[in-house]
Parts: C-alpha cells; sequence; structure tokens
C-alpha cells in the first residue's frame, strides 16, 4: 500500500485545523480507507479530545521518535472504526522534542500500512509547522472568513509554495451567510481572490461544534448537522469524486418545520 | 548664498528624519544637535531618525550617540558612504550599495510570474515585471519601475536607491504604502473593508514636485504624451 500524508495547517490559530483533522481522518475510515492521524501540537494537544479518545493515550508521538515505545503501542484505535487509529500529541514536551525528519520516518513507515497519514499542524510557522510541512504529499489549508486569518494562511502558502509543496487545497471554515450577506464578512470569492489556490470545501458556522468537542463527536458523525455535511463532501471530492459546493444559506425555519418544532415541545 | 549649517535636520528617510552632521569638528557638531533638538524635539522622539554622517566625520559617529542618549533621544540608524573604520552602537545603512543598485538602472526588465505572498519580498536592479497577484505585507523593490499585472496590496518601492522619477502601475493599485525614490505615502485611513472594489481602473502612481501623485492609467497616458 501506498499511503498519501495529508498535512493540516493555517497559520492563524483557532480556525479549525484540529476540529478538520477529526472529521476529514473520521470521514476518511468511515469510508473504508485506512487512516492514521497525528497530533503534531506537542505541549497543545486537543485532536484526542476532539475525537474522544482521551482517555486511552498511554504513549505519544514523542515516545515513538525516542524509541521508548513500539509503533504499535502508540497507535490509539478509535472506538467507533477499525480504520481510524491516532498518535497523540506528547503533553509535557515541546514542539522540539521532535525533528522534521523522524516525522518524515515515522509518516513513510506509516505509508506501508495505511491509506492516509492524517498530521495536524501546530499554529504558526516555526518548527512545529515545519515538522508538519515537509513529509507533506498533500496540504490543506485551512482558513475562516477574516482577513487576519487569509493573511496568514497566505503566509503559509507563500513558504510551502518555496518549498514545493504545491499539492494544496482550501478550505474556508465558519461562514456566515448573514454576515457575508450584510457585507460585514469576507465571501468565500473574496478569501479565494486573495490565496488563489483550489478549494476543496466551505464549511459552514455551526454553533454545535463547541458540544461536539465536548462529547467527542465530530460532526460528521451527527446526521443533522450543517458542518458534518460540508465535511462529508470533502471527503468525496478527497475520494476523487465530483461533487457540487453546497450552498450556504441562512437558517431560516419553514412553516411546516415551525410546525413540527411546535408538536416535539 | 545659504550657508551650510552645522548641523540640519530633513524629513528625507522613508518613515522619519535624517540629522544631516556637517561640521567637521565635535564641539560644533554638539553646538548643532543642541539647536536642532531644541526646535524640533517632538518630531524626533516620535519618530525613526537617522544620522548622516560624512566621511570626515564619520569617526564621531559613537561620540555623538553617546552625546544624544545622554538627552534621552536614540537614534535608529547611521548612514554613511562608506561603513570603512566606522565605530556605531545603532545599525549602520551604507550608501555606497545602494548607489551600485542604481548605477546598473539600464537593463532588461526582470520578470516574476506567480503571486507574492505575504512575508515575501523581491528586489532587483532595472524594472521589474510581476505577472500576478502582490498580496498584502509583501515587498517589492526595484531601482527603476514597477509595473504589476494583478492586483497590488503589498508595499511598492519603485526607484529604489533614490530615482524619484520612476513610475509603479498596477491593474489594481491598492498599497498601504507607496515609495518611489526618496519619496513615500500612505492610503488614506479608511476602515478596512472586506467588500470587493468592483470598479477597477488600471492606475499609475508617479512622484512630481516632490510628492507622490496617483492617478488612472488613461489620465496618466494623456498627462505624459
Amino acid at each position: 500500500m501506498a499511503g498519501k500524508v495529508l498535512t493540516i495547517t493555517s497559520g492563524k490559530g483557532g480556525v479549525g485545523k484540529s476540529t478538520t483533522s477529526a472529521n476529514l481522518a473520521l470521514g476518511l475510515a468511515l469510508s473504508g480507507k485506512k487512516v492514521v492521524a497525528i497530533d503534531l501540537d506537542i505541549g497543545l494537544r486537543n485532536l484526542d479530545m476532539i475525537l474522544g479518545l482521551e482517555n486511552r493515550i498511554v504513549y505519544d508521538v514523542v515516545n515513538i521518535v525516542e524509541k521508548t515505545c513500539k509503533l504499535n503501542q502508540a497507535l490509539i484505535k478509535d472506538k467507533r472504526t477499525e480504520n481510524l487509529f491516532l498518535i497523540a500529541a506528547a503533553q509535557t514536551r515541546d514542539k522540539s522534542a521532535v525533528t522534521s525528519e523522524q516525522i518524515k520516518e515515522l509518516a513513510e513507515e506509516l505509508k506501508k500500512d495505511y491509506d492516509y497519514i492524517i498530521l495536524d499542524s501546530p499554529a504558526g510557522i516555526e518548527g512545529g509547522f515545519k515538522n508538519a510541512m515537509e513529509p507533506a504529499d498533500e496540504v490543506i489549508i485551512v482558513t475562516t472568513p477574516e482577513i487576519s486569518a487569509v493573511r496568514d494562511a497566505d503566509r503559509v502558502i507563500g513558504i510551502l509554495e518555496a518549498n514545493s509543496k504545491t499539492e494544496t487545497n482550501l478550505i474556508i471554515n465558519r461562514i456566515d451567510p448573514t454576515l457575508v450577506k450584510r457585507g460585514d464578512m469576507m465571501s468565500k470569492d473574496d478569501v479565494l481572490q486573495v490565496l488563489s489556490i483550489p478549494l476543496i470545501g466551505i464549511i459552514p458556522e455551526d454553533k454545535n461544534i463547541v458540544s461536539y468537542t465536548n462529547i467527542g463527536e465530530p460532526s460528521i458523525l451527527h446526521k443533522d448537522s450543517k458542518s458534518g455535511m460540508a465535511y462529508k463532501n470533502i471527503i468525496q471530492r478527497l475520494l476523487g469524486k465530483n461533487v457540487e459546493f453546497m450552498e450556504i444559506t441562512e437558517d431560516k425555519k419553514g412553516f411546516f418545520q415551525n410546525l413540527v418544532s411546535l408538536f416535539k415541545e | 548664498m545659504h550657508m551650510m549649517e552645522n548641523v540640519t535636520i530633513k524629513g528625507k528617510n522613508f518613515l522619519g528624519f535624517e540629522i544631516e552632521i556637517n561640521a567637521d569638528d565635535l564641539e560644533e557638531i554638539k553646538k548643532g544637535l543642541d539647536i536642532v533638538i531644541a526646535s524640533s524635539v517632538h518630531l524626533i522622539k516620535n519618530s525613526i531618525v537617522t544620522l548622516r554622517f560624512t566621511e570626515d566625520n564619520k569617526q564621531f559617529a559613537n561620540d555623538i550617540l553617546n552625546y544624544l542618549k545622554g538627552k534621552n533621544i536614540d537614534i535608529n540608524a547611521v548612514v554613511v558612504d562608506d561603513k570603512n573604520n566606522l565605530q556605531s552602537s545603532v545599525p549602520v545603512i551604507e550608501l555606497k550599495n545602494i548607489h551600485l543598485l542604481s548605477d546598473s538602472h539600464k537593463q532588461q526588465p526582470a520578470t516574476y510570474k506567480g503571486n507574492l505572498r505575504n512575508g515575501q519580498e523581491i528586489r532587483v536592479n532595472g524594472d521589474l515585471i510581476i505577472a500576478g497577484n502582490v498580496n498584502p505585507n509583501s515587498y517589492v523593490y526595484a531601482t527603476g519601475n514597477i509595473f504589476v499585472l494583478g492586483k497590488l496590496y503589498g508595499i511598492p518601492h519603485a526607484g529604489y536607491g533614490g530615482n524619484n522619477d520612476s513610475m509603479i502601475f498596477a491593474f489594481d493599485l491598492n498599497p498601504p504604502q507607496i515609495r518611489i525614490g526618496n519619496l513615500i505615502t500612505r492610503s488614506p485611513e479608511e476602515g478596512v473593508s472586506v467588500k470587493q472594489n468592483n470598479n477597477m481602473v488600471f492606475e499609475v502612481a508617479y512622484a512630481e514636485n516632490n510628492s507622490i501623485v496617483i492617478s488612472s492609467y488613461d489620465e496618466w497616458l494623456k498627462l505624459k504624451n
């Protein structure tokens, strides 16, 4: 098997890298691909929580590269699918505990047995980001429609291009149609005009993300979730299918929906 | 005829003021500085200030930096023609190199294809053509003219090294600052808008009477031909 290393990065923090990593990893696994997600935000780990695997961590990525455990011991199996494994970040160390060479080596090793190795990059453009960038075959850049996030994404794309990482795709996260309509938020087109790389997904603002994170269930598991739907479309596109972009519209309840919710109460 | 002052202050560097030291005697220089400080202390303390020395008085650089430090005035950089034999506790700008850049002015334009992204910069001798967008927080320096066949949202410096006859062209000219030769201007303080600019007009920036003028390309064509 010749797997693919898919790095999720953004430059700016808090735009949804880990949420995206969790959803894509789980989504690809649920579509039958063998997936390992590696949290490279060493010292500030989150991915384990978002995937709801926090209490299963015994060994982490630093243990692997320092060879204080076997690779298999650090692979945490997901509780929903046989196809997904997580390698957690060490929490008591920092980004300098691993080198990009070590991560590259680890990724090469995993490529033999897995279809996708998803690297969840830390924010910033320093060592931790480089550890996630250098092994990448493909990079997904996550941004929100805010000028600061878009600027940072642009910086990151520049660095990727300078390092011959040209397989890049963009996810615009947390689009709020009401704000875009009022002209208070950059639209999809505004963002694309600045960044000019291919778009692979638009995720609508979803207030439930917070509670999904709290319970460790990514939105892709929730059938009625709009963001989950958008992530499912991204999975299809990653798998080479041509899926139309979802029209993101304002949440207006129709007459019948109002009626239904009345009965529910 | 106007007598050369011992020390003069000029609003000539890109972001603030330059104090020119003309006298060759340390005591004269200090006297001159006292006069300048007395009249312009507010300007000096709130700007980026450089000290310009000649080959004949650069040996006093450190004495003068210390003298100013004693008066609570910090200098950002020292400007000299040649930094040989110069002792300075602050960064040194050597004009020799910048002149070298502008001497090699008459040559083929350089071209760059692709987008210049946040944090990237290009420096060229002569004219520069960019086929792509120049994104915010990127920098473009050319000793000659700059032509951007795309959006110019980064910071351009045409005529780098002092050629005020240079011009800047862009399909969409909207940088936060424009620098031409030794002039600088910044964009008006409007709130940052996320709305799209739909009525795009090709624009040109050039220098006239020591200030930077922006006009539409059509107007510029009429003016210059």
